[in-house]
């Protein structure tokens, strides 16, 4: 099949060619591949690559009025690649970031120094909701308040830049495996040729951040991972990495708290439960300390947590870090903790509580990505470009009630990408989300969840709103 | 899961005999297929009581909705494709504990049926389509057997497949005794269906006679120590897989568990030849049966944490 009718444009990047249509130095193997093989060959490997993951179960559920019905991610077969030495430069910043991150959370759930030498204005921290008041004084164990983490990254023609980070229950790892087993399977000889580095150690390297982060004594820690149960959307995940790391999967009714430790009801008895792997939101994690009508969390955890009995991963409060009001502080948390330049870039943001930022936001409305400080799945914004007037006017009397639950942001030509819709490539701009992991030391494999806009213009990636993932190649030398 | 399978295992069997007999059986012997049927789900057809027409083609528009009802209809918990769905979402649910290839083989073939409709198999071959599905759940069950690890998962999976066998044979039984006895021409094919459905037919006629006494098919079926279906060998079954999952938080509540198991076992093999209360008889072992299932749910799943003798030393 061949790029004939693939557009390219000079100020979007593309991740295949560069401006004057060839392929790139690191893409050559897969561009010939791709040409060499049949529109048949590549319409059926894609469907292969569907009725994969439908048979496999890689799904999740959507829950409508009358029926839930059960949907994969579509998957574009074609993987995008990337060179070593450019994840080199993520992984180390993103190493960077993360370790700046967790210096931050043990900051200001203690002494509160970068609000004290005025690096980050005390309302941004403590006015964010997620902010929890019931871990100050705490410490986590390394320093670990986060351990897994999905950050965010879009490219541009100026480089890779960090839209967010993703601290508390960061998803989308099970897909970023299951997708190399089905693409590599499909591409045999390309992934060979290609020296792709593999991914699917990762949960080794999760059991051995979780491993560490156990209660002080506890060589063998027995590690449970909570999930708000099965009719969660992403349980499929929860239960993946439970297999992948050899973790029970429970649920908060699964667990009690007794005398200060955690115990896991068994069919054989109770038994102590020393690191768990919560995907569940901190409000509904111990009911009596946060929501207090939550079924899905187990009364007395925070207790536990607090006594140092069991590790929680990532610990509560974390969500205070990756707050979008937060986020354009992390450059100078850098500079601040690390006296280090942040290897990756921010995007520029403009935070509405500012009186200058607010004008400036309003006045360009037209021009910038509007978010909700707290928001999440594409939900809560404003593409102002894309949007009509009526919609911008709609927003922008939602910002003036409320400036503090507001950021805007330029809009950003993500990277683009070739796709194969329906039968033939097209350009569709693309994010990725690598897993960053933190016990004693910083764990990543090369690799991550990339994320595709699939409707022809959009930037939305996010697969509640119709987006799609394709596997990521990073390349050995 | 293993329940939900086994029992829509036996409906594949039970509306497969359907199916077969509408080719070339009389109308009262389809009548008392569909009868049998729901006595022993105890339900009612979506249309109300069951009614013998004096003409055929009456008897056979019914015949279409009634599988239509047994087969597809996802508000009728007993239906094929309820049990099926239900067993599936039970996998999905417990992935972690069961191999790839069992899900694998379950999910595929959930695809294959979960968008079917009556007439895509009525009009070609309706038959066909229960064996296949029977087939399927019995693949599943060989590929659990090849592939899953011995731990407690795999003996609570056998004890439930078993204990709804227990349950749903009884049901089958006494639905027969009971319409046996009301009705007015009944006929031994009723017996020779009813064996097939057992996987009987064959060892019956190689054993008695390809003359069916309804005596001697209920005996076989009660108490056969070979008969994979027969209560006996599935009672017994049942009783060893809960000896294999061992003892639970609390010993009295396993200790009772084991008792039971063993009563059941003892009045089945001991209790059946001298009892000449056939239904009360099956109805005994059916609430032993279901009283088991309660004891061992709240043995091992359900049990209250202070009750455990662990939690109260600590």
């Amino acid at each position: 099949m061949d790029f004939a009718n693939y557009q390219l444009e000079a100020s979007i990047y593309d991740e295949m060619f560069n401006t004057d249509g060839s392929p790139r130095q690191h893409c050559r193997e897969l561009y010939k591949t791709l040409f060499e093989l049949t529109d048949t060959d590549l319409l059926e490997m894609q469907e292969r690559v569907t009725r994969s993951f439908y048979q496999e179960g890689i799904t999740f559920i959507v829950y409508g009025d009358e029926a839930a019905t059960e949907r994969i991610i579509p998957i574009d077969s074609v993987p995008r690649l990337v060179p070593q030495a450019e994840w080199r430069h993520i992984e180390s910043g993103l190493d960077q970031r993360l370790r700046a991150l967790n210096r931050f959370l043990e900051d200001v759930y203690n002494d509160a120094k970068i609000i004290a030498d005025g690096v980050i204005p005390t309302d941004v921290v403590r006015g964010c909701p997620q902010y929890r008041i019931e871990m100050r004084g705490l410490s986590a164990p390394h320093g670990a308040w986060v351990s897994i983490c999905g950050t965010d990254l879009i490219r541009t023609n100026d480089g890779y830049a960090v839209l967010e980070d993703n601290l508390r229950v960061p998803s989308g790892v099970s897909y970023m495996i299951e997708t190399r087993k089905v693409i590599k399977a499909n591409f045999r000889n390309a992934y060979r040729g290609s020296q792709v580095l593999d991914v699917e150690h990762y949960g080794r390297l999760l059991h051995q951040t979780l491993t560490e982060l156990a209660p002080s004594g506890v060589t063998d820690p027995t590690i449970a991972l909570l999930t708000p149960g099965v009719y969660n959307s992403a349980f499929y995940e929860h239960m993946f990495l439970a297999r992948e790391i050899g973790a029970e999967l429970v649920e908060g009714r699964d667990l009690l708290v007794n005398d200060g430790f955690v115990f896991m009801r068994t069919t054989t008895g109770l038994r102590r439960v020393d690191v768990i792997y919560r995907r569940v939101d901190d409000d509904f994690l111990d009911p009596i300390v946060f929501r207090p009508d939550s079924l899905l969390g187990v009364p007395g955890l925070l207790h536990a947590y607090r006594l140092g009995n069991v590790a929680l991963v990532n610990a509560p409060g974390t969500g205070v870090a990756d707050d979008k009001s937060v986020y354009s502080f992390v450059p100078d948390m850098i500079r601040y903790y690390l006296s280090e330049e942040p290897i990756l870039a921010n995007v520029d943001t403009r935070l509405c509580r500012r009186p200058e930022d607010l004008e400036y936001t309003l006045d360009n409305l037209e021009h910038l990505v509007v978010k909700q400080v707290g928001g999440s799945g594409g939900y809560g914004m404003l593409i102002g470009p894309h949007a009509t007037k009526e919609e911008r006017d709609e927003f922008a009397a939602e910002i003036r009630a409320d400036p503090a639950n507001y950021i805007s942001q330029p809009v950003l030509a993500l990277s683009r990408a070739p796709c194969l819709i329906d039968d033939r490539f097209e350009p569709r701009h693309v994010d990725l989300r690598p897993f960053v992991l933190r016990g004693s030391k910083t764990r990543m494999v090369p690799g991550g969840f990339c994320r595709i806009a699939l409707k022809e213009g959009s930037l939305v990636v996010n697969s509640s709103q119709g987006g799609g993932a394709k596997d990521i190649w990073v390349l050995g030398d | 899961m293993g329940r939900y399978l086994e029992r829509a295992n036996f409906m594949c069997r039970l509306l497969r005999s359907q199916a077969d007999a509408l080719v070339d059986r009389p109308i009262r012997e389809i009548h008392f297929g569909w009868r049998r049927i729901y006595t022993a789900i105890d339900r009612q057809p979506l249309g109300g009581i069951l009614h013998l027409h004096p003409m055929d083609d009456y008897n056979l528009v019914d015949a279409y909705f009634l599988a239509d009802e047994l087969t597809f209809e996802r508000s009728n918990p007993e239906s094929l494709l309820s049990c099926f769905e239900n067993g599936r979402e039970n996998a999905r649910q417990m992935r972690h504990c069961i191999s790839d290839e069992m899900w694998t083989s379950l999910n595929t073939e959930y695809l294959r049926i979960q968008n079917l409709e009556m007439p895509d198999i009525w009009h070609s071959s309706p038959s066909t389509f229960y064996s296949r599905v029977s087939a399927a759940i019995d693949m599943f069950s060989g590929v659990a057997t090849a592939t899953m690890y011995r731990d407690e998962g795999w003996h609570f999976w056998r004890f439930g497949q078993f204990i709804e066998r227990l349950q749903f044979a009884c049901s089958l039984l006494l639905a027969q005794q009971r319409l046996q006895k009301s009705a007015l021409d009944y006929d031994e094919s009723d017996w020779g269906s009813l064996l097939r459905v057992f996987h009987a037919l064959d060892v019956y006629e190689r054993r008695y006679s390809i003359e069916i006494d309804p005596k001697l098919a209920l005996n076989l079926l009660v108490s056969d120590r070979q008969l994979p279906e027969s209560l006996r060998r599935t009672v017994g079954r049942a009783g060893q897989e809960l000896a294999s999952i061992g003892d639970g938080p609390n010993q009295q509540s396993s200790d009772a568990g084991q008792r039971l198991a063993g009563r059941l076992e003892a009045l089945i093999r001991f209790d059946w030849e001298d009892r000449d209360d056939d239904e009360a008889f099956l109805m005994q072992v059916r609430s032993y049966s279901w009283q088991l299932h309660h004891l061992v749910s709240s043995t091992y799943f359900d049990y209250a944490a202070e009750d455990i003798p662990q939690f109260l030393s600590r």
